[in-house]
C-alpha cells in the first residue's frame, strides 16, 4: 500500500515536472494559454495538498478493512465534520470560479445560481436528513427500496443515480482538464490523468474516510483564501462596501444596471425554472445524500445539514465581495485582458485574476491550487457514489438479495472505483473539444425529475406504489434528457440550428411536476397485489423513520 | 394506545417540516420578483447607498435561510435522543 501510494506520487510528480517544462516551451497552446505564465507557487502549493491528502488516504486505508467503511467510512464522522465535508464536496469549482465570472459579466444576475445552490440546504434539513438517516444504510437508494419492491426500484434509481454521475463527471473533468491546463500549463490529456490517479488513490485504498478529509481540507482551504481574498478587496476600499459597488459601477461597461436583474437574464420563467433545477437537483443528488450515512446518528446527520449551511451561506456571501471586486478591479486593467478585449483565459478566470490583483502571485498560486483540489474533492465523492450505486444497490442488494460476500463486495467496489477512473479518463478526453455547459446542467435536471420526487414521495406519500415509481422515474428522466437536448444548450450550441425548438436550458419546472404527476396518476391507479404492499410499507417505515427504532423488528415486506 | 401517540406526534412533526418548507419555498420563489414589473422598487438604490433592493434581498435570503434552520433544529428536538437512526 505504501509502496504503491509512493509510486504514484512519484509519477504525479513526473508528470508535472515533465509538463511543466514543456509548458514553457509550449508553442502549441493557445494564446490564453501562452499569455498565463507558469505559477511555481501555485504548483508548489498544490504539491502539499497531494502529499498530505495521500498521506491521508494511507491513513485511511488502514482503517477501510469493510464496504461499511468504505460507503460510509464507518458512520464515525462528527456532524461538525460532515458538514464542512459537505461543504467541500457540493462547492464545486462552478461555485467558485463560474459564480465570480458571472458576476464579473453580469453583476447581480450572477447571484441567481448562488441562491439556488444554497436554498436547496434548509429543505434538506426539513424534509429529507432525519428520514433519510433513519431509514437508510449506505445510499438513498437504500431508503427508497426499503418500501418498495427492491430488484426493479433499484435498477431505475441506480439508472438515475449513474446519469447523475457520468454527467456531473465529464463536466469535471473537461473543467479539470481546462482549467489544469490554464493554471499549470499542463497539457490537457496529462491533467485529465493525474486528477483521475490522485482520486483512484483517495477511493480506492481510503474510501469514504480519506474522501471526507479531502473534502474537509479543500473547504478549509476554499474558505480561507476567499476570505482573505475579500479582506484584502474590502482593503482596497477602506472596507466600505458602498465604495466597492460604486467602484464597480464606475468601471464595468453596462454601469449601474449591474446593481440588478437584467443583465444576463430577463425572463421571470427562465429564473423560476434555474431555481427549480438547483434546488430539487441539489436534493437529488446521490454522493451529496451519500453523506447523511456517514454520521452515527440522526443527530448528528441534522447538525451536519446545519454547519453545511453555515459554511456555504458564509461562501455566497462572500462571493458577492469577490464578484463585485473583480467588476472594481478587473475592468480598465489590459494586463488581464487579451487582444480581443476578452478576459484572459475567459470570465471563469476572474476569480484567479482578482487574486492577482489583490494578493499578487502568493494568492494567485493559492487560489489556483484551491481549485484544483476543488475539482479532486468533488470527483471523488462522485466516485464513491458511482462505486456505491454499482457494488452496493446493484451487487449486493439485487443480484446477492441483501446477502452479499462481504470480501468480493470490498474487492468489487475497489475494482468498480478503477472502471470509474478508467471511464473518466476516457469521457475528459473524448469530450475536450465539445461544450459541456449542458453537460453541467444535466445532472441537477436529471437529478431534480428522477431522483429527487421518487425520494420524496417514498418519505411523504402513504399512496406510492412501485409502479409509479418506476413510470414518474423513467418518464422524468426522458423529458429531462429530451428538453435538454431540444434545447439551446444543445439544439443550437451543439447541432447548430437556428433556434431551440424548448426555449430554456434547465427545465426542471416543467420536468419535476411532470414526474410527480405521472408518479401519482401510476400510484392511484395501480391495483397490484405489490401496490398494497408498498401502500402498507409506509405505514410500517413511518414510526422508524422519525424516530430512528432498530431495535424494534421491521414488518417491511421486500 | 402508544402507537396512536407516536403517529399523532409524527404528524404534528410533518406538518412543522411542511410549514418550514412552504415559508423556505415562499421566500425562495419571491426572488423571480426581480425579474418581474412587480418587483421594480427592487432594483432601486436604498437611500443613498449604491445598495439596491435586490442585492439586500439576496443577503436577508441566505441568512434567513439560516436563521430558518436554526429556529427548526430548535423547536424540532424532542426525540433526538441520539439513541435512534444508528
Amino acid at each position: 500500500m505504501r509502496r504503491c501510494i509512493l509510486r504514484l506520487l512519484a509519477t504525479v510528480f513526473a508528470i508535472m515536472a515533465v509538463n511543466s517544462s514543456a509548458a514553457l516551451a509550449a508553442e502549441t497552446v493557445d494564446a490564453a494559454k501562452q499569455d498565463q505564465p507558469l505559477n511555481l507557487t501555485a504548483i508548489s502549493l498544490f504539491l502539499v495538498f497531494v502529499v498530505v491528502t495521500l498521506w491521508i488516504s494511507y491513513w485511511a486505508s488502514r482503517r477501510t478493512q469493510s464496504s461499511s467503511d468504505f460507503y460510509n467510512a464507518g458512520g464515525g464522522i462528527s456532524g461538525l465534520q460532515n458538514g464542512t465535508a459537505i461543504a467541500g464536496d457540493f462547492m464545486s469549482a462552478a461555485s467558485f470560479l463560474g459564480i465570480t465570472g458571472l458576476i464579473f459579466i453580469g453583476g447581480f444576475d450572477g447571484l441567481v445560481l448562488a441562491l439556488g445552490a444554497f436554498a436547496a440546504w434548509p429543505l434538506m434539513l426539513f424534509l429529507l436528513a432525519k428520514r433519510v438517516r433513519n431509514l437508510g444504510s449506505y445510499t438513498f437508494i437504500d431508503v427508497i427500496s426499503l418500501r418498495l419492491e427492491r430488484g426493479p426500484i433499484r435498477i431505475v434509481t441506480v439508472t438515475g443515480t449513474i446519469a447523475v454521475v457520468v454527467l456531473y463527471l465529464i463536466a469535471q473533468m473537461v473543467g479539470a482538464g481546462k482549467l489544469i491546463e490554464l493554471l499549470f500549463g499542463l497539457p490537457y490529456e496529462a491533467a485529465v490523468v493525474i486528477v483521475t490517479l490522485l482520486v483512484m488513490a483517495y477511493v480506492a485504498f481510503g474510501g469514504m474516510l480519506a474522501t471526507t478529509w479531502v473534502q474537509i481540507i479543500k473547504a478549509l482551504l476554499l474558505i480561507f483564501g476567499a476570505t482573505l481574498a475579500a479582506v484584502l478587496v474590502m482593503n482596497q476600499v477602506g472596507f466600505s462596501i458602498d465604495k466597492l459597488l460604486a467602484g464597480a459601477v464606475e468601471n464595468h461597461p453596462r454601469g449601474e444596471s449591474i446593481l440588478s436583474s437584467g443583465v444576463l437574464f430577463k425572463d421571470p420563467i427562465q429564473i423560476a425554472t434555474i431555481l427549480v433545477s438547483m434546488m430539487f437537483g441539489t436534493l437529488g443528488l446521490p454522493h451529496i445524500l451519500m453523506r447523511l450515512f456517514t454520521v452515527p446518528n440522526m443527530r448528528e446527520a441534522r447538525k451536519s445539514v446545519f454547519f453545511a449551511s453555515l459554511f456555504m451561506g458564509y461562501f455566497y456571501l462572500i462571493i458577492i465581495i469577490l464578484g463585485f471586486g473583480t467588476a472594481y478591479l478587473l475592468y480598465g486593467q489590459p494586463e488581464y485582458f487579451g487582444p480581443d478585449g476578452k478576459l484572459i483565459g475567459g470570465n471563469n478566470m476572474a476569480a484567479i485574476h482578482l487574486a492577482n490583483a489583490v494578493g499578487g502571485d502568493f494568492l494567485t498560486g493559492f487560489m489556483s491550487a484551491v481549485s484544483f483540489a476543488t475539482i479532486l474533492a468533488v470527483v471523488a465523492g462522485l466516485t464513491v457514489a458511482g462505486a456505491a450505486a454499482i457494488s452496493h444497490d446493484i451487487y449486493a442488494e439485487v443480484i446477492c438479495k441483501g446477502k452479499p460476500n462481504p470480501k468480493t463486495e470490498l474487492r468489487l467496489t475497489r475494482a468498480t472505483t478503477l472502471a470509474i477512473g478508467i471511464i473518466a479518463v476516457i469521457l475528459g478526453i473524448m469530450f475536450e473539444n465539445e461544450n459541456v455547459a449542458f453537460i453541467a446542467t444535466m445532472p441537477m435536471v436529471v437529478a431534480a425529475s428522477v431522483n429527487f420526487p421518487i425520494l420524496f414521495l417514498s418519505l411523504f406519500w402513504p399512496g406510492l406504489t412501485t409502479r409509479g415509481a418506476i413510470a414518474g422515474g423513467i418518464v422524468g428522466l426522458v423529458a429531462a434528457v429530451g428538453l435538454i437536448v431540444v434545447g439551446p444548450q444543445v439544439w443550437v450550441s451543439v447541432l447548430g440550428h437556428d433556434e431551440a425548438l424548448f426555449p430554456y436550458n434547465y427545465p426542471a419546472l416543467f420536468t419535476l411536476p411532470l414526474a410527480l404527476v405521472i408518479t401519482w396518476w401510476v400510484s392511484v391507479t395501480d391495483r397490484s397485489a405489490r401496490g398494497q404492499i408498498d401502500r402498507r410499507n409506509y405505514d410500517e417505515l413511518l414510526v422508524r423513520s422519525e424516530y430512528g427504532t432498530p431495535d424494534k423488528p421491521l414488518k417491511v415486506h421486500a | 394506545m402508544e402507537d396512536e401517540k407516536l403517529r399523532a406526534a409524527i404528524s404534528r412533526k410533518t406538518r412543522l417540516r411542511l410549514a418550514f418548507t412552504v415559508v423556505t419555498l415562499v421566500l425562495y420563489f419571491a426572488f423571480t420578483l426581480n425579474y418581474l414589473p412587480l418587483g421594480y422598487s427592487l432594483s432601486q438604490r436604498i437611500g443613498d447607498s449604491w445598495i439596491t433592493g435586490s442585492l439586500a434581498m439576496f443577503v436577508l435570503l441566505i441568512i434567513t435561510f439560516i436563521v430558518l434552520e436554526f429556529v427548526f433544529l430548535f423547536v424540532d428536538t424532542e426525540d433526538d435522543s441520539g439513541a435512534g437512526g444508528s
